[in-house]
């Protein structure tokens, strides 16, 4: 994987990337999107706009059926992923959260699945013990390391998923709604581990439609239509002062307070 | 906004207007089943209480116990008298004892199984149709002959059920010991391969995962079910629906399991942790269960002569 590119260049871009579920089903329909290092990311949108499809493709999960996306200026397409090196950069560098906890707790113990990612990437199985230990405490889990994944609660399963992230140390964090069904304590906890996050130079990029929490937990956001294109961008105060259109992508609802930001 | 239809306005009686009772009607196969599966994983939460209490066998590394235990069911299939069995058996107990298993549930578990395995096939070798010798229990006459339980055949029944019930408790011992996904991952062990146990570690964290689905979908079904269930083509009809949909739903998961694994960095050739290694306490314990184990084959042959 080619070197880290100068501090203007986004590490990741999409440039008129388009994609549709069995060819039929619009998920996105011709998006632009640069993600510049060490920045809080917000993809706002109404449920089936293409966030979540969007993280899928930052993450080199699908790929563009239309336009291409770059990652620290290499092309990154199923043939390109084949390359081993590419792989583990890339691997390496970018980490995925995903929305339904139970698809990435995966493994029979919670030890066994924090290892997982860093042991894929080739770390020293004495490493790979560290991490784990270091993520447990971070994360205020060490009691559940040897429970089974069907014994924790949402939130705890949650702190896992996170957690197997965070022990491959990527640069660039994904979230897909990370705050979604969460009670109020952990959807807390969850923020302020990603303010904590970023705070420390990581690129956090989150798909949401959660406004509340919005000012901390992005400083640029994009906006998605029902019709699957990005319509905004702006910081939040700027995005959240368009009620107009809130309401026309439907994050808001005529009746919707809207929080400050 | 939409205007809200009249009907779902009006507020029906639920139950009869008179206030009579319905019958009541006995569970289906389906809620059995569902039962049976809440027992299971009740079950299992059960074995992992037992498994972290603080015994003998729970200290000993899950491969030493393994090997240990599995070679003591070896020399118990080679055991020929039922004193040396029951000797085996006592042992168990001593171990189950050792380890702060309730002996009553453990040997509940135990002979719970023993009537499965050995009823069906021993029966009928007790009779002296099936095994001739001394009928000391006369059942009917053939020719004159007496006919009935043979002393040869219930000195094997003995042997057989005393074999399976050592064997089941060494087994058992080892379930309730160990955490599920530990003995797993113990049985690299034995030479069965990575990518084998990983599969099966993750069918039977999904199994769960399923399990708590198709209960979901079942209590969603009887919540909207009046009256008693029927056992007709509806309620066929609504298992066949249940699995197609389970079925998409494992499909749509596997897939998002996948894609998790690929994000981090999983390419077709899985790694795992490597498990702590064995103490002298662990090779005291396989050396002990192997020492025993020789010491009742060769009690057996001196004593039995």
């Amino acid at each position: 994987m080619a070197e880290l590119g100068s501090v203007a260049e986004p590490i990741l871009a999409c440039r008129g990337v388009r994609y549709r579920y069995l060819d039929r089903f619009v998920a996105l329909d011709g998006v632009d999107l640069a993600v510049h290092r060490g920045e809080k990311l917000a993809l706002l949108g109404a449920n089936g706009c293409g966030k979540s499809t969007l993280l899928k493709i930052l993450d080199g999960l699908l790929f563009p059926d239309e336009g291409t996306f770059t990652a620290y200026g290499e092309p990154i397409t199923e043939d390109s992923l084949e390359d081993e090196q590419l792989n583990a950069g890339f691997r390496s560098r970018v980490g995925f959260v995903f929305q339904n906890s139970d698809a990435q707790v995966f493994s029979p113990t919670v030890r066994e699945e924090l290892s997982f990612g860093p042991l894929q990437l080739g770390l020293s199985r004495d490493d790979v013990t560290r991490r784990v230990d270091d993520v447990l405490a971070l994360l205020q889990i060490a009691d559940l390391a040897d429970r089974a994944p069907f014994q924790l609660s949402g939130g705890q399963k949650k702190r896992v998923a996170i957690g197997t992230v965070l022990a491959m140390n990527p640069e660039v964090l994904l979230f897909d709604e990370p705050t979604a069904a969460l009670d109020p304590r952990t959807s807390e906890w969850l923020t302020g581990l990603i303010e904590d996050l970023a705070a420390t130079g990581k690129t956090i990029v989150l798909a949401t439609h959660d406004l509340d929490s919005l000012a901390r937990l992005a400083d640029r956001c994009v906006v998605f239509s029902e019709e699957h294109r990005i319509v905004a961008s702006g910081t939040p105060a700027e995005v959240l002062a368009q009620r107009d259109l809130l309401l026309q992508v439907n994050l808001i609802h005529q009746h919707t307070p809207l929080p400050t930001a | 906004m939409t205007a809200t239809p009249d009907w779902l306005l009006a507020r029906d009686a639920a139950l009869c207007p008179c206030g009579c009772i319905g019958k009541r009607r006995k569970g289906s196969y389906v809620q059995k089943t569902l039962t049976g599966g809440a027992d299971l994983l009740r079950q299992v939460m059960f074995s992992d209480d037992t498994s972290s209490a603080a015994g003998l066998l729970q200290r000993v590394e899950p491969r030493a116990k393994l090997i240990g235990l599995l070679g003591l069911v070896v020399a118990g299939a080679f055991l020929r008298t039922i004193p040396a069995l029951l000797v085996l058996y006592a042992a168990t107990l001593a171990l189950a004892a050792a380890s702060r298993l309730s002996i009553g549930f453990f040997v509940k578990r135990v002979w719970l199984f023993v009537p499965i395995f050995t009823g069906i096939v021993l029966i009928p070798a007790t009779l002296s149709v099936v095994t001739g010798g001394d009928v000391v229990l006369t059942l009917w006459h053939w020719h004159g002959h007496p006919e009935g339980f043979t002393s040869q055949g219930l000195t094997s029944a003995g042997l057989v059920v005393c074999r399976v019930a050592a064997s089941i408790s060494l087994v058992v011992l080892l379930a309730l010991t160990t955490p599920w996904t530990r003995l797993l991952a113990s049985l690299r062990a034995l030479g069965v391969p990575r990518m084998f146990i990983l599969v099966i570690g993750m069918a039977y964290r999904y199994l769960f995962l399923l399990l708590g689905s198709v209960t979901d979908m079942y209590a969603a079904r009887a919540a909207r079910t009046v009256g008693a269930e029927r056992h007709d083509r509806g309620a066929r009809r609504f298992v066949a629906a249940s699995a197609g949909a389970l079925l998409g739903r494992t499909m749509a998961m596997s897939e998002e399991v996948h894609q998790a694994m690929t994000s981090r960095g999983y390419r077709g050739d899985a790694r795992t942790l490597a498990q702590p290694r064995p103490v002298v306490r662990d090779l005291g314990f396989v050396a002990a269960a192997f020492l025993f184990g020789a010491a009742l084959l060769v009690g057996e042959r001196v004593l039995g002569g």
